[in-house]
């Protein structure tokens, strides 16, 4: 295994500013290394022990990131990770993270590039998310919890400093998201109703999943008065059906993620996901007529003619493709909200479990202690 | 003030693949391929790129491709029909 001091040997690995922390942060924005927000800086000493639990080669790329393609080493990842402001414990979980954005099928090229205002939302399940810190109550998607934090913006610090994802250039969003600043989140398994994600996609409920959705900010559904099931729903499906949303048009698969109380009114009935999934297929549609008559005649009668080519314009538009399109997780604290995440459209989420290099689960960061 | 060493955070850019022959246009026609990446108006633009050249040069056959979706990369067989039956193509989007 190839060793942290003869990679840094090689050109261009160091670089050399003042030893300042103003200057090193005035030094990374120069050089585009950035989110905008200051940083702890990625001195070898830091990488190194941010390496502690990384049990792969250390010049192996675990992902060559869209759209530059640059070789996302861990190495290179524990820099964005230092600067992120992470504990060695976070690194396996951002590595994992950046591990299912590798998959094709999350379409990491398009939703890197595009005008539209996606980011990786990481969802986490299982024991070492835990172990992390990942916060799954009060405040889940905002502010102030370090795991959710940073783990999040490494991952992002890496899209932009190895893939390049460069606002104007390598990133072409019209508006962008604060998402982009970081946007992870762990399911709140003890409060769920259901079984959490990662089992209900066939992952044992000890194992440690990670999965990715090209998500847009989430949108607040707030409903303080429904006392049944239908009623919750109702006012989700009504959240849900927008016109704007690339879901309605496109494939994608769009984020449910009830808080606590919502999710057991749902379920107080014996209502499973699987139904709650095909009962807001059902009920959160647009008629064709909510539409404007270009997109009417371009996006629906053009590009979709095979279903509605013809169709008279009270067609529902359902807003995802299958009812098991829809991710539905429950995370958050006591209240009466949850939250919407439409997604990018040519995309699906990848969910990557964390495992030892020899392919073996792991339950906790240390069964990947380096040596 | 003293110096600091910092983990660059990046990465090298990969150098791309080189162009395997030299193209010049000869006084044979062209053969054009054109890849439309499916946004609304790639077509429009791509027919008024298709008249520009036949204007200018001598253009003995157009073959028309186009993407199932803008953001995903062109399949192969598109790719591979365009290496076969064109010297050279044109990509284009409008929204």
């Amino acid at each position: 295994m190839t060793s942290l001091g003869s990679l840094l040997q090689k050109p261009g690995a160091l670089v050399e500013c003042d030893d300042d922390p103003e200057a090193v942060f005035e030094f990374l924005c120069e050089k585009g290394w950035s989110d905008g927000l200051p940083v702890i800086p990625p001195t070898p000493e830091r990488v190194e022990r941010m390496l502690a639990y990384c049990d792969r080669d250390l010049d192996q790329p675990v992902i060559k990131i869209p759209p530059r393609f640059g070789a996302a080493t861990p190495v290179r990842v524990a820099a964005n990770a230092v600067m992120a402001g992470c504990k060695p414990e976070h690194f396996p979980l951002v590595l994992l993270a950046l591990e299912a954005l590798a998959e094709d099928q999350y379409n990491l090229y398009g939703t890197q590039a595009t005008t539209h205002p996606c980011t990786p939302m990481l969802i986490f399940n299982g024991p070492a998310a835990r172990e992390a810190g990942i916060h799954s109550g009060h405040n889940v998607m905002g502010n102030y919890h370090r795991a959710n934090a940073v783990i999040g913006r490494a991952v992002r610090l890496a899209l932009v400093n190895i893939g390049g994802a460069i606002p104007g250039t390598g990133d072409m969003a019209t508006a962008g998201t604060p998402a982009k600043f970081t946007f992870c989140v762990a399911e709140n398994e003890a409060a769920s109703p259901w079984e959490p994600l990662h089992v209900e996609l066939g992952y044992p409920l000890d194992a440690t999943t990670v999965t990715v959705v090209a998500a847009e900010s989430p949108h607040n559904i707030n409903d303080h008065e429904s006392l049944t099931p239908e009623g919750i729903l109702r006012m989700v499906s009504g959240t849900m059906a927008t016109t704007g949303s690339n879901n309605a048009y496109y494939a994608g698969q769009p984020v449910l993620a009830f808080g606590p109380e919502h999710a057991a009114t749902v379920a107080s009935k014996g209502m499973t996901k699987a139904q709650v999934k095909q009962w807001l297929y059902d009920d959160a549609v647009i008629p064709l007529s909510r539409f404007s008559e270009e997109t009417i005649a371009r996006r629906f009668r053009r590009r979709n003619a095979d279903q509605y080519a013809n169709a008279p314009l009270d067609t529902p538009v359902h807003m995802w493709q299958k009812p098991d399109d829809l991710i539905v997780i429950v995370t958050g604290g006591a209240g009466k909200h949850s939250q919407y995440v439409p997604t990018f459209g040519i995309t699906r989420a990848a969910t990557r479990p964390l495992k030892r290099a020899d392919g073996a689960l792991v339950k906790s960061v240390q069964d990947l202690k380096r040596g | 003030m003293g110096k600091i060493f910092l983990v660059a955070p990046d990465a090298p850019v990969e150098a791309a693949a080189a162009l395997k022959s030299s193209r010049t246009l000869g006084s044979a026609g062209i053969r054009l391929g054109v890849l439309d990446n499916s946004k609304g108006n790639a077509d429009h633009l791509l027919n008024m790129i298709i008249e520009g050249v036949k204007q200018e040069f001598r253009v003995d056959s157009v073959v028309m491709t186009r993407k199932p979706f803008s953001s995903k990369p062109a399949p192969d067989a598109v790719l591979d029909q365009l290496a076969k039956e064109a010297d050279l193509v044109v990509s284009a989007m409008a929204d």
